[in-house]
């Protein structure tokens, strides 16, 4: 496993309840979850800097294009 | 990452200790393209005898000059596995992503590791080596790499959970070798059969017990 | 990662993992794709045979006098009816769908000088080639699958 670093990371009360709903619905520890966030930005940031589009569909097909900050 | 683990030589029918690691690069890539594509061709030809030139796919591999960057993109894993000096399997994980929830009733909406990717060099499959007159040359790649997977799963805490898409030619490995759970087809990966792990079965696997 | 060392459980393993393809995402997927290419050559194959051989039999031609008729080389039409794997040249295939009256295109994609994309087309080839069969004379059954049948091929 490659060397690991520490940080301390305060949130608000939502965002600790947020990370507590999330981490219990994924099944998997609130820093797995807080990793796994941080990957995903990383590949959302890859593709969008690509030119490529972040879209979510609903059942009806109606495409809805995700605002990405 | 860089271990030691066995792999089964069929021509001795003994355990051979080959090397599975993670520092996977594009000339890893461009080796399964340059020695596995060959043979998989001339395997494919002499399965489907009727078939002529112009039959043979052009596109069904990656495309490696797109692939590179995905080395780099940290919700990847990619595993390989290495014996006399040549790849015999490689696997490319994805621990975040739209295919990383888990579907299975008692476990929806949990997160698990996704199998990407993974192929087991054609010289050892017996379809493709008996196809070329052959014999294959090492077994258990696909389990070794699985095992990975679950591993992978757990260190991820994704308590060993791994879901992938099966082709309906794969099927047999994933259910009767792994044990996977198949859960239905998915209309948005063209029907491919949809197969996960629940954390039991998963250690199930990993220790042989049924 | 602690890897399982019991070799009991390899050679398990081993014993299940034998005989199974092993991809996801990967180059075996080819060969599925290729296997049923295969099957859909096999019944366009069969159906430009026998739609050539009924054409040459509904009008009472001999194969010499067929090759005249046609233009076309005797040698090669003797290929294309024996050899499934022999490719006739474009010039033959243009030169038959001519004296049938059917469009080239299609006739092209019968020989397999091209690649055929449409399903219909490929379900429409194999209901014919398991139709017609070569007798000595046309029954009113091939005779009528043969009329539907270059009636279907110039309609699309």
């Amino acid at each position: 496993m490659a060397d690991k670093r520490t940080m301390t990371l305060n949130l608000t009360d939502q965002e600790m309840s947020l990370l507590e709903d999330l981490s219990a619905r994924k099944d998997v520890s609130k820093t797995a979850l807080l990793r796994q966030a941080l990957r995903l930005y990383q590949v959302v940031e890859a593709r969008l800097s690509r030119g490529e589009k972040l879209f979510f569909e609903d059942d009806e097909k109606k495409k809805a294009e995700l605002m990405v900050v | 990452m860089k271990t030691r683990v066995h792999i089964i030589d069929n021509a001795t029918g003994q355990p051979v200790e080959a090397e599975i690691f993670d520092e996977i690069t594009v000339e890893h890539f461009i080796e399964t393209q340059q020695n596995w594509r060959p043979v998989v061709l001339k395997a494919a030809r002499q399965l489907a005898s009727r078939s002529s030139h112009q039959l043979i796919p052009q596109h069904f591999h990656w495309d490696w000059t797109t692939k590179a960057p995905e080395l780099k993109v940290l919700a990847n894993v990619f595993y390989g596995i290495s014996y006399d000096n040549q790849l015999q399997g490689l696997m490319k994980l994805e621990t975040v992503g739209q295919f990383c929830t888990c579907r299975l009733p008692e476990q929806a909406g949990k997160a698990l590791v996704y199998v990407d990717y993974v192929e087991v060099a054609p010289w050892n499959l017996k379809p493709l080596a008996s196809a070329l007159g052959e014999k294959p040359r090492y077994n258990a790649i696909g389990t070794r790499l699985i095992e990975a997977a679950v591993l992978k799963s757990k260190e991820e805490d994704c308590k060993g959970r791994v879901g992938l898409h099966s082709l309906p030619m794969t099927e047999l490995f994933y259910t009767r070798a792994c044990r996977m759970t198949p859960v239905g087809r998915d209309p948005a990966k063209q029907n491919l059969l949809w197969l996960e792990y629940t954390a039991e079965q998963a250690e199930n696997f990993l220790t042989g017990a049924r | 990662m602690k890897f399982n060392s019991d070799l009991g459980w390899l050679k398990k393993q081993a014993a299940l993992e034998d005989n199974c393809f092993v991809s996801v995402g990967g180059l075996v997927s080819a060969v599925e794709d290729l296997e049923q290419k295969s099957q859909q050559a096999t019944a366009s194959r069969t159906a430009f045979v026998n739609l050539l051989n009924l054409a040459r039999r509904e009008h009472k031609l001999t194969w010499e006098q067929f090759s005249q008729k046609l233009d076309v080389d005797l040698a090669e039409l003797i290929e294309i009816e024996n050899d499934e794997s022999y490719k006739p040249t474009p010039r033959t295939v243009s030169k038959i769908a001519n004296f049938l009256r059917v469009p080239a295109e299609k006739l092209f994609v019968l020989s397999g000088l091209a690649r055929a994309h449409d399903k219909q087309f490929q379900e429409a080839a194999l209901r014919f080639a398991a139709r017609s069969q070569p007798v000595k004379a046309l029954s009113s059954e091939e005779h009528e699958a043969l009329k539907e049948y270059v009636k279907f091929l110039c309609e699309r």
